[in-house]
């Protein structure tokens, strides 16, 4: 069994077998191979200056996605090729995107910089067809301080797409290919220091260490686990990553199911819902930055279990389920009793989350979210919620609520759903309702908002709902 | 053809997108050098009791534990020396930095902040500038401006209001956090890199809690990630500790601050509390406005009295008031010192009387655009502001004239109304505000830079200045003022590393000043230089009949305009200069004249001339999650001809982004301990660039400035003031649902601050509507 890291970074191949595949990537590239461009500023994955491209082994050679490299840890780019900003300028000669950045004053400071080039250069690696619209969406998860972002837009649509080489031009993939993929093809393991990362190759390998190991911390996406990592000092003893596991990377949609894989990113999920279910999709844009969302699973997002999780209210109404393995087999829990408490799941130790089931929302029904931050792009949220129903001749049908924020877990609100059943469809009706939901809710008030805030948005959303639903419950009647 | 008012990049571009531009925690470590930190108060205030080190230093990897005890004196400060580096016997807020820790590596520094003990006794802290107010806790002296008659102007307004505005602080988000390396050298010499806007107060505190001399201590600063002020004064603390370290252990020592711990412990913008009461006539013009500003210092000065200072001077804004009277008092509190943040006190005192403003438009029904014109200072007359300054060159009217025009504002206002009289879920609100912003410190003393010009056998330069880069440009327009001056190619001149061994005494890298300044002062060297080669040059090209006043140096060449044939290179004429021992260095030397200005009757000339310029900003609320999006911004100034339009436009573009930030979604959250919340980019929130107006129309009039260098305005600072706009859009949304009520509204106007003032409207006409009832009844 391999027991070190394999990985090229800027085209070099690096073997870390030490303490260095325990810590973060970015320092990694700091420290040890003095890659200074990749700059670490907030550690949590939230400003982008950290950004590199990762490529991983697909069909068509190396898959090149941006990730924050200040909370992704070494171990889990085993088997792929990152390249930096130094390695985006080949033999003397500045990438077009760099040229663009020069010609626009799109770098003042220089601290953000970095990332911002990396981040641009990945919309060409995924085919992004660059517009004032895509530039932005593609670079929403790197902040700058000094520019006020014009100048980068600009810059963006001035590069000439017909200049900018991808990366797997810039490093033929085929010398790399062979090495990356024999290393992954079996189980790894490193221990060092009393600590160890696994990375099964199988379901069954992946359960059996699970049960060995009830501490293991799986480490998919590392977004919530990489900044307890670098902001808590969290060091956990047994990590085990199961991104090698092909089965568990399956995105499938049967007879209006969708089956999302425990590996499945978000962004793999944004695009599925993109022309499916749009309201969904809206939420998953602003759920997070593209780095966030190249790296995060929905998987992760629900054994997270955080009450203002941005899927979940979704899941809620949907009456999503979710699947877990053990050494007995698997069994299908509703995302609605998944939850025993604050961070509480309903989960056995040798229990694994495989899979999630979601049901397609039916045409006949009105399906609303909402999410409510400080900030519309990049945000946690303050408050979210789900509203699903049906208006069949002015009254209201199977009403589902889920709120979030508001509560140790994400909420469903029965009374106010019972409340709205076979009432009219008015505003008073909705204005009653917000008074019910106020019942069932008990916000508390931190960082995001006041419970007082939070409690006004619960009875807003209703409002908003009927504001918003109004014009397709009249088609809906006619 | 010379370089200045071409679009040149900036002069690390290439660096910056390629990631080989250094910056203080870049520089490769040294192999015995020291990781250093600090264990800082966890309350906001107290007495310490006792501090105990004996388990932290017994950690493996723990070098050194220093406390107040180790510091030669403890006592510095820019303007009041109130400040300690490390606490005494009292900790005054949270984040004050009490033990300084030495280690090898960062998880002995993290081991060894677990095993510090100290203990405090938890006093009561003030939080709030009410509560500073209660208990008289002041810093520095009360200011005052006053001009003509409050009585006589109250009896002849229609209309008076009193109100309150009030501001939260803003933190300055460089994206580079505070970070220094210190070198020990001979003799007790220490030099070190850091990351600071004023690299000579740097070299002054280190010297000063070392108890060095000092010609002992050198500063270098090549660059800082982002600074807005935040790098001024509190640079100061990490580079000290650092230096502290490398002093008592004689090995190198670094200093880097995580984003969190650099939120917390550092200062802010000021937040301020302050009170209005305005009289003006029907037609919206006012009669007498009457404006008590409070700040919240923080616990020590740092710069608060000067931002203060400038705050009250600029109450005024765009607008003349015949009689007046504003007053400022600093107040002090148990939090972090605030300090020098863009704008420096300028924001908030605009951001007061555009509110006033707005509100004198809901009262008299006007748009409050005509209120803003009706008030706008004139050319040749209503040109005095309160301390007594004429603004001369007064472009105000026209911008605002040219803005109007372009951003269709009327049409687009009568649109807006219409939208909201018919919207049952959606707000608009639009408003123009503008911004007169005075350039120069208000410290006199302080408006003076030196400067190092080194000419080369090859004929290239090297200039240094007292000017810090921070991603403004500074060095860029330096070496086009440069070249420019020397007939020379801007590639054949270097901006050098900032360094007290080369320029001494310098100022900081702030008020917008740095290239009018350090600027002037390279042109004064390369005058010298230039004129001590004349007489050669002339020589050269006209042995018969040599006349120095028909030389000229114009791209790398040196010509008689007489006699298109003779001509030398620059670098020829350089050689030749230095067979015949010609000095070819020089250090330039520039004061600004005419400014003058004294606290003591508020009457003076503080500022060289002014920056100025309007904007008009559109919003689109939702009224159900107080969703706030900014649909259109423009942005007209007069910013004197640039020196490199490219580099001054993204001034303005960033300016009034960070500006927005400030009056919108930054929002700093305490709980009842003073604890900062909202310390990472996870809750506090920055523009993003989703944020941007989706139309953002920037640019500038053309129209040059008679006084300054190249005819250049400073445009550092300005731009951000008129991101106010967006928040007196908000609050002109909020008027057309306010039922001619004044609306309401904190800064910055989050969605939380929107939804709960909609709600505030929304009970408030309930309320109305069932008292009518009943009276009907």
């Amino acid at each position: 069994m391999p027991d070190a890291v394999f990985l090229f970074v800027n085209g070099v191949p690096q073997r870390i077998s030490d303490h260095a595949a325990f810590g973060t990537l970015a320092t990694f590239l700091r420290t040890r191979l003095e890659l200074t461009g990749t700059k670490i500023v907030c550690e949590e994955g939230d400003c982008g200056a950290c950004s590199v491209l990762v490529g991983a082994p697909s069909e068509k050679g190396l898959d090149y996605r941006p990730i924050n490299s200040c909370i992704q840890f070494v171990f889990q780019l085993d088997g792929t090729h990152v390249v930096t900003v130094e390695g985006l300028r080949t033999g003397g000669a500045l990438h077009p995107v760099q040229e663009a950045m020069i010609r626009c004053h799109g770098a003042q400071c220089g601290y953000c910089t970095p990332g911002f080039v990396v981040a641009m250069c990945a919309m060409y690696e995924a085919g992004i067809e660059p517009s004032e619209k895509s530039a932005r969406d593609a670079l929403t998860g790197n902040l700058c301080r000094c520019t006020g972002y014009e100048p980068i837009i600009k810059a963006v649509l001035d590069v000439d797409p017909a200049a900018v080489r991808t990366i797997n031009e810039l490093y033929p993939p085929e010398t790399m290919l062979g090495p990356l993929r024999e290393h992954v093809r079996t189980a790894r393991r490193l221990e060092h220091a009393g600590r160890t990362f696994y990375a099964p190759a199988t379901i069954e390998e992946a359960i059996r260490f699970k049960s060995e190991n009830p501490g293991v911390v799986i480490v998919q996406g590392a977004t919530d686990i990489g900044v307890q990592h670098t902001k808590r000092g969290l060091q956990p003893a047994v990590m085990m990553t199961l991104g090698h596991i092909p089965q568990l990377s399956e995105l499938t949609f049967d007879r209006d199911l969708l089956s999302v894989g425990a590996t499945v990113t978000l962004t793999r999920l944004e695009d599925f819902y993109r022309d499916r279910v749009p309201e969904f999709h809206r939420i998953l844009e602003l759920f997070g930055a593209p780095q966030i969302k190249h790296a995060g699973t929905l998987a992760g997002n629900v054994a997270n279990a955080s009450p203002i999780a941005d899927s979940l209210p979704f899941l809620s109404v949907m009456d999503a389920e979710v699947e877990l393995t053990g050494l007995a087999g698997a069994r299908r829990v509703s995302i609605n009793s998944f939850y025993l408490g604050y961070k509480t799941l309903d989960l056995r130790p040798d229990e694994l989350i495989t899979r999630i089931l979601i049901p397609m929302p039916p045409s006949s029904e009105i399906l609303k979210l909402y999410k409510v931050s400080k900030r519309k792009n990049l945000d946690i949220s303050t408050f979210t919620a789900a509203i699903r129903m049906r208006i069949r001749e002015g009254r209201i049908e199977g009403a589902r609520i889920a709120y979030g924020g508001v509560g140790p877990t994400v909420l469903r609100l029965p009374r106010t759903e019972g409340f709205l059943e076979g009432k009219a469809f008015i505003p008073d009706v909705f204005r009653e309702a917000g008074e019910t939901a106020l019942g069932e809710i008990a916000p508390i008030s931190d960082v995001r908002g006041a419970a007082a805030f939070r409690n006004r948005l619960a009875g807003n959303v209703l409002m908003k709902f009927y504001y918003e639903s109004a014009a397709s419950a009249q088609e809906a009647a006619r | 053809m010379g370089s200045v008012g071409k679009n040149l990049p900036h002069d690390s571009a290439v660096g910056h997108v390629t990631g080989g531009s250094v910056y203080v925690d870049d520089i490769p470590p040294m192999r015995n050098e020291l990781v250093v930190d600090f264990w800082w108060s966890p309350v906001s205030h107290g007495t310490i009791r006792s501090i105990d080190l004996e388990e932290a230093a017994a950690i493996p990897g723990v070098v050194g534990l220093y406390t107040r005890e180790d510091l030669h004196a403890n006592l510095f400060g820019p303007i009041i020396h109130d400040e300690v580096l490390l606490a005494e016997d009292r900790v005054l807020f949270m984040g004050q930095p009490v033990v300084v820790i030495a280690a090898e590596n960062r998880d002995s520094i993290r081991a060894a902040k677990r095993a510090i003990r100290v203990d405090i006794e938890e006093l009561e802290p003030i939080l709030t500038i009410a509560g500073a107010v209660v208990k008289h806790e002041t810093i520095g002296d009360p200011m005052a401006l006053q001009r003509g008659e409050l009585a006589r102007g109250f009896a002849e307004a229609d209309h008076v209001i009193e109100g309150r505005f009030v501001n939260q602080g803003q933190d300055h988000f460089y994206l580079e956090s505070q970070a220094a390396i210190a070198f020990p050298g001979e003799e007790g010499e220490i030099t070190v890199h850091s990351s600071t806007q004023n690299p000579s107060e740097v070299q002054h505190v280190i010297a000063q809690v070392l108890g060095l001399r000092l010609n002992q201590v050198n500063c270098l600063t090549k660059r800082m990630g982002g600074a807005f002020g935040g790098k001024e004064c509190q640079a100061t603390h990490p580079a000290a500790m650092a230096a502290l370290v490398a002093r008592k252990t004689g090995r190198p020592a670094r200093i880097v601050y995580t984003k969190d711990d650099d939120m917390q412990v550092t200062g802010k913008r000021h937040p301020f509390e302050n009170d209005y009461k305005v009289g003006f006539r029907k037609d919206g013009r006012i009669t007498a406005l009457e404006v008590e500003l409070r700040s919240d210092g923080g616990a020590y000065a740092d710069l608060s009295t000067a931002v203060m200072g400038r705050a009250v001077t600029h109450v005024d804004n765009a607008y003349w008031l015949p009689n007046v009277r504003i007053r400022g008092q600093v107040y002090r509190t148990h939090t972090p010192p605030n300090t020098a943040f863009r704008g420096f006190g300028g924001p908030q005192g605009v951001a007061t009387i555009e509110n006033i403003l707005e509100e004198i438009a809901t009262v008299t029904g006007l748009d409050a655009l005509d209120v803003r014109l009706a008030n706008c200072y004139g050319i040749d007359d209503r040109n005095v502001t309160p301390y007594g300054q004429v603004v001369e060159n007064n472009n105000l009217p026209r911008l605002f004239d040219e803005l109007i025009t372009r951003s269709g504002y009327r049409s687009r206002a009568a649109e807006v109304r219409r939208f909201n009289a018919a919207s049952p879920t959606h707000l608009r609100g639009i408003s123009m505000t503008a911004v007169k912003f005075g350039i120069s410190f208000n410290t006199k003393f302080l408006n003076q830079a030196n400067a190092l010009v080194n000419v080369y056998l090859d004929g290239t330069v090297q200039v240094s200045t007292g000017a810090t880069e921070m991603g403004q440009g500074v060095n860029t327009k330096i070496r086009q003022l440069v070249a420019d001056e020397l007939g020379i190619d801007p590639a054949h001149v270097a901006v050098m590393i900032t360094s007290t061994e080369k320029n001494n005494n310098t100022s900081a890298t702030a008020a917008s000043s740095a290239a009018d300044l350090n600027g002037s002062a390279a042109v004064d060297a390369c005058r010298r230089i230039r004129e001590r080669l004349l007489p050669l040059a002339a020589e050269l090209l006209s042995p018969q009949n040599s006349d120095p006043a028909s030389i000229i140096f114009e791209e790398g060449i040196v010509r008689d305009r007489r006699n298109a044939e003779a001509r030398l290179t620059f670098a020829e004429l350089v050689w030749q200069g230095y067979l015949r021992r010609i000095s070819l260095g020089e250090r330039g030397f520039y004061a600004t004249p005419r400014i003058d200005f004294s606290w003591l009757t508020g009457q003076g000339h503080p500022f060289f001339y002014f920056t100025q310029g309007c904007a008009v900003s559109e919003v689109l609320i939702d009224r159900f999650t107080g969703e706030l999006t900014v649909l259109r911004s423009d942005v007209l100034m007069d910013i004197g001809k640039p020196i490199n339009p490219g580099i001054d436009r993204g001034q303005m573009t960033g300016g009034f982004i960070q500006g927005m930030g400030w009056v919108t979604t930054e929002d700093l959250r305490y709980d009842e301990k003073g604890w900062l919340l909202s310390h990472s980019p996870t809750t506090y929130k920055i523009p993003n660039i989703q944020d941007v107006p989706a139309v953002f129309n920037v640019d500038w009039l053309e129209i040059g400035n008679p006084v300054n260098i190249a005819g250049s305005k400073a445009t550092g600072e300005p731009p951000l003031l008129l991101a106010i706009s967006v928040w007196t859009a908000v609050k002109n949304a909020l008027s057309h649902v306010s039922n001619g009520k004044i609306a309401r509204l904190k800064l910055p106007a989050t969605a939380e601050e929107i939804v709960m003032r909609l709600a505030e409207l929304e009970e408030g006409a309930r309320a109305e509507a069932t008292t009518a009832s009943r009276t009907h009844a």
